[in-house]
């Protein structure tokens, strides 16, 4: 006993400890739950079968059920739209803002700061206030299109279904712009300032350095951002439910809000779980090319 | 020819000034450094001919033409950085030849320039390394390629040998210096080391606190300094200066002794002064013209091949310096030997020199 008490106080024995707590909680709750979630997508679960482990095995027939819902297609399609759509907008105006604060002007860091406000509020409540502003007769964003003379009728952003997919994109992006611009912000500080001015002597414009300085340099961050900004899409659910909880008819639905449905709304359980196991799937790939872009940083 | 001409200039920070009216020309072909102490402004003039920083007044000329308000490309200079500031994400050719890639010069042309500007080097085996594989001194010597194959009009180096160790920079001082001959170039070079200063370059400017001291060649600093800062700061071991004042009857004595200094010079009674004595005037023989005091020894430093002695003059040290090995001990009691034609004096007041 003193024995083992003295290896984990001065030996190996506290790596051992420390290691063994990470992978235990590791085990607990990232692991128990995916493996239980991938079983799961290829059982038969209901609300019967829920509270015992030995459930009917179905092989691929869950998949095969998601992938014959007539809504399969659309949703699809609009979760592809609100990843690649959401990403666009946040990487390429976090960056431009970035940059803009790069620049050295009075109040930069504080007005960076404001824009940090959306981040930490709670998504839901963010939702709440984009509800607000896309309301279709009260909705501050219709009173400026009109007076503005750029819309000639109010939008009704939340219940037309041509449009609420791109209500709920536009609220996403605004959400996303504050990390991205944080995290690119922080690359760019790293970037030494001599590399530019060696440059400019260089005989190397403004843009000339964008290209072939600041962009192979921030190659690491640009691929860890937008890893992480496809995970964080994938993820994002609250905002769909406060916004338009995947209506009208679908219409603004997106895997990840039809998993929820499936599970805790209509309580077909095995559906829900195979939608989120295709998911996971997508998102280790997303992950593996992040760790192979954060194997390219540079040492200055 | 005048290379460059700087002409009144001066350079505010807010409300820092950090160049006060500083004016200097420099020959095309010469090899001109910039000395003074941390934070004298050495790097602000710098990258101000650079075009890194803006001047508040006064006007920059490089060969003829005013650059004030040109950005740097439009200026025909290069700069080697203390930090090298190599681009970590080129190999050691891309680094070289960036500026001529942005020109959209021809390719043979510019494989041609980075391999004689390489082998000039001897960087010729490691074009394709990227700058973290590179020694310190390999990665200075890349820096020096990547102005070299521009072959600008001005070359600026800001303290480019501070990272190296000791032998490898008197090796780089020889090898710059010799670069700068074979390019016939206009070089401005940066340094804190005097002996950097002093060895390397044709035309030394001193500063302090944003002022030009003094500008001329090494030997004219070193043997009419114009005030007490250049020559305590030009020469190692320093320069050693001893308090005196002129007594009624015209005598330069000595204040915390009655030690005569027999120069004969016309001063006014009751001016002070600081004598300011090289140690390698000093001597523990006679010389020729000379006048003796008595010494205490309080320590002794030795290279072999030279001798430094700290003595106790008046209750001040005094710092002597000789060829050859150590002739007394710690505490042995000597006469020093002055020599008189040797004496520097500066007015205590105005610290220039008398
Ligand atoms: N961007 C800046 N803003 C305000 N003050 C500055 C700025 N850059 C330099 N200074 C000030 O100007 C003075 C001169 O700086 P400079 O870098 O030219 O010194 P230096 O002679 O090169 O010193 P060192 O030998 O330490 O490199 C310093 O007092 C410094 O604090
Ligand atoms: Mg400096």
């Amino acid at each position: 006993m003193q024995g083992i008490i003295r290896t984990i106080r001065d030996g190996s024995g506290f790596d051992i400890l420390l290691l063994g707590l990470a992978l235990l909680y590791l085990i607990i709750f990232s692991a128990f739950p995916i493996v239980y979630n991938i079983i799961m997508s290829l059982q038969t679960v209901d609300m019967f079968t829920l509270t015992s482990f030995n459930r009917p095995f179905v092989g691929l027939q869950n998949y095969y059920d998601i992938f014959s819902q007539p809504v399969a297609g659309t949703i699809f399609w609009n979760t592809v739209k609100f990843v690649f759509l959401s990403i666009v907008f946040q990487l390429s105006i976090g960056f431009g803002l970035a940059l803009f604060f790069q620049q050295d002007f009075p109040g930069a860091s504080y007005l960076r700061g404001l824009f940090l406000a959306g981040w930490i509020m709670p998504a839901l409540v963010v939702g709440a206030i984009w509800k607000w502003l896309f309301a279709g007769d009260f909705g501050v964003i219709n009173y400026a299109l009109t007076s503005l003379g750029i819309a000639d009728d109010r939008i009704f952003w939340l219940s037309d279904p041509n449009v609420a997919l791109y209500a709920v994109i536009i609220a996403n992006i605004w959400l996303g712009i504050p990390f991205n611009m944080i995290l690119l912000s922080v690359g760019l500080a790293s970037i030494p300032r001599d590399v530019y001015e060696a440059a400019e002597l260089d005989g190397a414009g403004a843009f000339e350095r964008f290209r072939s300085i600041t962009l192979p340099l921030m190659r690491a961050q640009l691929g860890a951002v937008i890893s992480l900004g496809v995970i964080f899409t994938l993820q994002q659910f609250d905002l769909i439910a406060a916004l338009t909880q995947g209506g009208p008819a679908d219409s603004s639905n997106v895997a990840q809000y039809w998993s929820w449905q499936f599970s805790f709304q209509t309580y077909e359980i095995s559906l829900g779980s195979a939608v989120s196991v295709l998911m996971i799937i997508f998102v280790i790939v997303v992950a593996a090319v992040y760790v192979r872009s954060t194997r390219h940083e540079h040492s200055y | 020819m005048l290379q460059i001409e700087i002409d009144h200039l001066n350079k505010h920070y807010g409300g820092f000034h950090a160049l006060k009216d500083v004016n200097i020309s420099i020959k095309q072909g010469s090899f001109v450094a910039l000395v003074g102490p941390s934070g004298c402004g050495k790097s602000t003039l710098l990258r101000t001919l650079a075009g890194l920083e803006k001047t508040s007044s006064g006007d920059v000329r490089i060969a003829g033409r005013s650059v004030i308000g040109k950005p740097p490309r439009e200026r025909d200079v290069a700069m080697v950085f203390q930090s090298y500031a190599l681009y970590p994400h080129m190999d050691v050719e891309h680094n070289m030849n960036y500026s001529m890639r942005l020109k959209r010069r021809p390719k043979e042309e510019i494989s041609e320039r980075t391999r004689t500007a390489a082998e000039t080097l001897g960087l010729g085996n490691l074009l394709d390394r990227l700058p973290k594989a590179l020694s310190g001194g390999q990665r200075q010597r890349v820096a020096m390629g990547r102005a070299i194959v521009r072959n600008p009009k001005v070359f600026l180096f800001d303290e480019p040998l501070s990272n190296l160790d000791a032998a490898l920079r008197v090796h780089m001082r020889s090898e710059i210096r010799k670069l700068h001959e074979r390019l016939n170039a206009t070089s401005v070079y940066v340094t804190h080391d005097q002996v950097e200063a002093m060895t390397m370059a044709d035309h030394v400017v001193v500063m302090r606190a944003g002022v030009v001291e003094q500008q001329g060649s090494p030997l004219d600093l070193y043997d009419r300094p114009a005030n007490r800062f250049v020559a305590g700061f030009i020469g190692s071991p320093a320069m050693n200066f001893l308090p005196a004042t002129v007594t009624d009857n015209g005598a330069l004595v000595l204040d915390n002794d009655s030690t005569q200094i027999g120069l004969n010079r016309d001063i006014a009674a009751g001016c002070q002064f600081w004598i300011g004595m090289r140690p390698e005037h000093l001597s523990l023989k006679p010389c020729v013209n000379d006048m003796a005091i008595d010494a205490t020894v309080t320590g002794i430093e030795s290279t072999g091949s030279m001798t430094f002695v700290v003595l106790e003059v008046a209750s001040q040290p005094v710092v002597l310096a000789h060829s050859g090995r150590p002739v007394t001990r710690r505490g042995d009691h000597v006469r020093l030997h002055i020599s008189l034609d040797n004496l520097h004096l500066f007015d205590r007041e105005t610290e220039l020199a008398a």
